[in-house]
């Protein structure tokens, strides 16, 4: 057997072990995802610019179609086609606030991948475990396709398709397919595919299942296939418009970037995109007849189609908006599929929010009222009724409510509150309020990055992997 | 046998010491024999083993202390299971994809009053009481039996110090008792419980002298 492959049986092996109180065997659900000739394809790159940490320390690894920003070692792991974004991470002598706790952060932060494969997966943020405020880890685990590990420290897991652990450390979970999680901390959980759960505890807990049949239309997974469903269908239609710009070393968009907003030279404009000021087009985001108002953002992998966002909008990791038209400030949460048609577009009033894994997918037109949370799937109207609230009337909610599949306990205040502060903070953190001196942020940051492209052994036993490279300033 | 010797109330003149109880009695002599004991072969109801149950009772009268559950046999009158009242409990519940679905929201941190409230809003489905004689007709004991474990298991000749250690740590109502390979008998935890507050009785009496 060759070295890569010997590689990706230890770690399916050792992340088979660390689950093998959940009963759950990672070998057919994964060997056959990444093919080992797809590993000596695609070349690994790193970004370089004077406003960002540099240290990256590759071990032992294939990176194929991979990207890197910030301090990152991978030691012993497979990467394809994943983004391992490390501009986020604290920085020395930084207070961390846990409860009641300032804690100090000791040395600048790390991204450790070890005996991981990650595939087409995104890492973002920084390790919120008050433990391990230097380290954020990924260990003994596998990811498929299009899930994000956004702050979250990961040992002995597996993730499944579309899924998203967000300020979450895991241990030794399953994360079904389409799930997202917003907990704390976790462990020795299997969950299923299509659970929405984000708690505080003390605090809130929301809960949401979609219906496991409906689900399997958009995205299924199952063991020794790749995943299947519109989702995939989706974006695997868009695939060949994404090889052209990474096939290119120098690539100049067309598109007029105004000089307060960033345009990702890895990303996807067709025409007619319009950029304002202080936008953000992240790496892997597809954007084709767009107008994006000021403030904006369209971060990895998303896709907008014929729509319009009226500024301050947050398009988390993963979003699709299609034939839409969105008020300011409206939020779109991870892996969110917002699907209107030609002759019947999705309208979305301004401040609200779109929770999560939302999926909202009409063949009539829907106008979602200014500031509604909403969550679920939605495809009509009574979908709407069922599965939205006006965030105020959400705010009132003292002890518990239900509502169709949702369940929460807890103060629907708190709850809002922090998804509020939380979008503001995105906001703030891609320099949507940049004034031209101060409140600097990713879309000013991000304008002068350089790439530079790492390439495997291509024959031998070792080829697909990576000679051992540091990278450092 | 020490636990006919606990029911003549002769405990005290026999042992009076705690240590001498712990050092010098073993499990053989505080266990109910297994012919005394509740039990229903396999394919039996739920109404067959509450028959059994009461049945046993009412020949095994010499403590206050009533049997809690009902052994499940094979046809070679081996033991295969144990039926307990939670266990019955458990099989009279009304169960549906609604009651299955709030079981799997106690995984998600929320609290017993959260759940005891979506439990209540959803019982108007349910069947319990109402159909009590029909449900305790047709389920099988099998399907609501436990297996016994293997720390739930304990051999005759065993101290009592290690069979209080084992029910402690396995917080077992009852051990089932082993020679060779062969269930001899219950070691109930209430004869245990009989047993040691005998022991600190005499205790008292001794330091009073």
């Amino acid at each position: 057997m060759k070295e890569l492959e010997k590689l990706f049986d230890r770690i399916i092996q050792r992340t088979t072990i660390n689950l093998r109180e959940l009963g759950y065997n990672v070998k057919p659900s994964v060997w056959s995802l990444i093919p080992p000739g797809q590993m000596t394809k695609f070349y690994a790159f790193y970004g370089i610019t004077p406003d960002h940490p540099l240290n990256f320390q590759f071990r032992h690894s294939g990176l194929a179609g991979s990207y890197f920003l910030g301090r990152c070692h991978v030691t012993n792991s497979l990467l394809y086609k994943s983004d391992i974004r490390g501009d986020e991470l604290k920085k020395k002598g930084e207070l961390f606030r846990f409860q009641e706790f300032e804690i100090q952060v000791s040395k600048d932060e790390e991204i450790l991948i070890e005996d991981s494969a990650l595939i087409k997966t995104l890492v973002h943020n920084f390790s919120h475990d008050p433990e391990t405020l230097e380290k954020f880890f990924i260990k003994d685990t596998v990811s498929t396709h299009y899930a994000n590990i956004h702050g979250s420290p990961s040992d002995g897991c597996f993730l499944g398709p579309f899924s998203t652990v967000d300020l979450t450390t895991i241990r030794d979970c399953v994360i079904g397919t389409f799930s997202y999680i917003q907990a704390g901390e976790i462990s020795h959980l299997n969950i299923e595919p299509g659970t929405i759960w984000v708690r505080s505890p003390g605090n809130f807990n929301f809960l949401y299942r979609y219906p496991g049949e409906q689900l399997k239309k958009y995205i299924y997974f199952a063991p020794g296939d790749q995943p299947q469903g519109i989702f995939m269908d989706f974006v695997n239609d868009r695939k060949e418009d994404f090889q052209e710009i990474f096939e290119v070393v120098n690539f100049e968009s067309s598109v007029s970037v105004p000089g307060s907003a960033s345009l990702d030279r890895y990303a996807v404009t067709k025409p007619t995109t319009h950029i304002s000021e202080n936008v953000l087009v992240s790496q892997r985001a597809y954007l084709q007849n767009v107008w994006l108002g000021k403030g904006a953002n369209a971060q990895e992998n998303c896709y907008i189609i014929n729509s319009r966002l009226e500024g301050y909008n947050v398009t988390a990791h993963g979003a699709k908006i299609i034939e839409a038209d969105l008020g300011k400030n409206v939020f779109v949460g991870f892996n969110s599929f917002l699907q209107g048609r030609p002759d019947c577009r999705l309208s979305i009033g301004k401040e609200s929010i779109i929770m999560p894994h939302t999926i909202i997918d009409i063949q009539e037109p829907l106008s979602i009222p200014a500031g509604h949370l909403v969550w679920g799937l939605v495809t009509n109207q009574k979908d709407l009724e069922e599965n939205s609230l006006p965030v105020n009337k959400f705010s009132e909610i003292e002890t518990r409510f239900s509502k169709g599949n949702l369940v929460f306990e807890g103060s629907g205040r708190s709850f809002v509150k922090a998804f509020q502060d939380r979008i503001h903070h995105i906001l703030e953190a891609n320099g949507a309020f940049f004034n031209g001196a101060e409140n600097k942020g990713h879309a000013q940051r991000n304008q002068n990055i350089s790439f530079n492209t790492i390439q495997p052994y291509p024959r031998g036993s070792l080829k697909g992997l990576y000679p051992t490279i540091v990278i450092q300033p | 046998m020490f636990g006919r010797i606990l029911d003549q109330g002769r405990y005290c003149f026999l042992n009076p010491k705690w240590s001498l109880f712990v050092e010098n009695y073993t499990v053989k002599d505080l266990m109910v024999p297994i012919s005394e004991y509740a039990s229903v072969p396999e394919g039996s109801t739920l109404f067959e083993a509450v028959l059994a149950l009461e049945k046993a009772q009412e020949q095994f009268d010499h403590t206050k202390y009533y049997h809690r559950a009902i052994l499940i046999l094979d046809k070679e009158n081996r033991v295969i299971g144990k039926l307990s009242q939670l266990d019955v409990l458990r099989a009279i519940e009304p169960r549906n994809e609604q009651t299955d679905k709030i079981d799997d929201i106690s995984r998600f941190g929320f609290s017993e009053k959260f759940i005891h409230a979506i439990r209540d809003k959803h019982r108007l489905e349910g069947v319990l009481m109402e159909n009590i004689c029909e449900v305790a007709m047709k389920i099988k004991v099998e399907d609501f039996m436990q297996a016994p474990s293997e720390g739930e298991i304990v051999e005759e000749n065993t101290s009592m110090d290690t069979a209080i250690h084992q029910l402690v740590m396995g917080t077992h109502l009852s051990l089932l008792v082993t020679r060779g390979e062969e269930i001899v008998g219950i070691l109930r935890m209430s004869d245990v419980f009989a047993a040691i507050f005998h022991a600190m009785k005499q205790c008292e009496i001794n330091k009073d002298r």
